[in-house]
């Protein structure tokens, strides 16, 4: 590009000594009102060259750049849309495996807790049927001692007034020298007892 | 001392024939500063997008990441504006956006500005009008009038307000030609007249070597500024030629 202290333009004079201020526009561009833009001779030159660059770039922009980011963007947000979901999947299905292992957990500790019950119930049962035959041969032995108690003592009764009619006759034969009657030793025994 | 304007002065180039366009309109091909640096523009858009798109990867490189960066900036910006059917219209904003702004950095690193060339921003304006005018009148035909007749508004309001519309509506390329065209050659004019005072005021001696530290100092503050005036401006364009486009694309419907 041209330094714009060199104006090297085969048609432009020298530039203007008129000092470093602005507002007094350089001689050599006449014509146009004083700014070099508005030198209407270089506006076609511009506006067919600026149509066709633009063309160009719009064109190449259109076809080839924006349709590869745009593929690329839309890549990337497919990929994260993707994993996303797949992330989310993987962790309801964790959610879910592990809702089902702690119903499972539940299951069997309730499995658990009722043959623990069960078992209890049943040693309670066979407990409670072993110490009912225990009570019952218990009371039979009881009932069949205290049997052989009264009969037992019924019998030693039964002894204790014939040893009582013996001894009063031994000693009323002793004490008189006579012998008492049977009858009246038995009677007199009995109004003792 | 070169004046401040000597900087937007053409100067001819290579020689190439003159043309003569349908209507017998004469067209000087030949180069000149001014086409040079468009032409130095787009091909350094081209370039950088041939080497940044050329291995499109979904991890993507430095340089794609750039390219990519510009691309959902301008994008998002569009779909913004325009709303679904952004992506139709993309192309021609994307384009728009990179070669103004292009030229205008160009112009902070070049002597030469192309956007501070009248005939460049007229160009650049009248091609959004009348792309503007060609998509209104194929999508909404005889329902374009509809743009100077704004819904909602009374009917006795509408003798003030369609005059105001339709002026509007036509001076559109007139203030997006002279808005990038005035920022351009302003900026550039600043930096110049300040850059100007600084071998002006040292040539007076020690007291003027002092005082010229100011105008070096509001120079640097100046390119600065004008980065962002060339960012800015192209930026601006490319808003605005969605913002018209949208009035035509949308017409009628409030999105």
């Amino acid at each position: 590009m041209a330094a714009e202290d060199t104006p090297t333009a085969p048609g432009a004079a020298p530039a203007a000594l008129d000092g470093a201020h602005a507002g007094t526009a350089p001689a050599e561009t006449g014509g146009g009102g004083g700014l070099p833009q508005f030198e209407l001779q270089y506006w076609g030159g511009q506006i067919v060259w600026l149509l066709l660059i633009f063309i160009v770039l719009y064109t190449l922009m259109s076809r080839v750049f924006i349709p590869r980011l745009r593929k690329v963007k839309d890549t990337r947000a497919e990929t994260i849309a993707s994993a996303v979901a797949e992330a989310r999947r993987v962790q309801d299905e964790a959610d879910a495996q592990a809702t089902s292992a702690r119903a499972e957990i539940e299951q069997a500790r309730a499995r658990a807790r009722s043959v623990a019950a069960e078992a209890k119930a049943k040693a309670n049962a066979e407990f409670a049927a072993r110490q009912a035959e225990a009570d019952a041969r218990i009371a039979d032995e009881l009932a069949a001692a205290e049997t052989r108690i009264r009969s037992l003592r019924d019998t030693a009764m039964a002894s204790v007034g014939d040893i009582a009619v013996e001894t009063a006759g031994a000693m009323v034969q002793r004490l008189t020298g006579t012998a008492a009657s049977a009858a009246d030793l038995r009677a007199a025994a009995k109004g003792a007892a | 001392m070169a004046s401040p304007m000597e900087q937007f002065e053409i100067h001819k180039g290579l020689q190439l024939p003159t043309v003569e366009l349908p209507g017998g309109i004469l067209v000087d091909l030949s180069l000149n500063n001014s086409i040079m640096a468009m032409l130095i523009a787009a091909g350094l858009i081209i370039a950088f997008f041939a080497i940044a798109t050329s291995r499109a990867a979904v991890v993507p490189g430095r340089m794609q990441l750039i390219a990519e960066g510009l691309f959902s900036y301008i994008d998002d910006m569009a779909h913004g504006i325009i709303g679904h059917e952004s992506r139709k219209f993309f192309p021609y904003v994307f384009s728009i956006f990179l070669f103004v702004l292009s030229m205008n950095m160009l112009g902070m690193f070049l002597s030469f500005t192309a956007t501070s060339q009248l005939a460049v921003t007229v160009t650049l304006a009248l091609m959004t009008f009348l792309i503007v005018l060609v998509v209104g009148f194929l999508r909404n035909g005889a329902n374009m009038y509809k743009l100077f007749v704004p819904s909602g508004v009374p009917w006795y309001m509408l003798f003030l307000v369609t005059p105001i519309e339709i002026i509007s509506f036509f001076l559109r390329p007139v203030t997006l030609a002279l808005r990038l065209f005035g920022n351009m050659l302003g900026g550039h004019v600043a930096l110049k007249v300040f850059a100007g005072f600084i071998p002006a005021l040292a040539g007076l001696g020690a007291v003027g070597v002092v005082g010229a530290v100011l105008p070096l100092a509001g120079v640097v503050a100046l390119t600065s500024l004008e980065f962002l005036v060339a960012f800015l401006q192209a930026f601006v364009f490319a808003v605005l030629t969605c913002v018209y486009l949208n009035d035509v694309v949308n017409l009628g419907d409030h999105h």
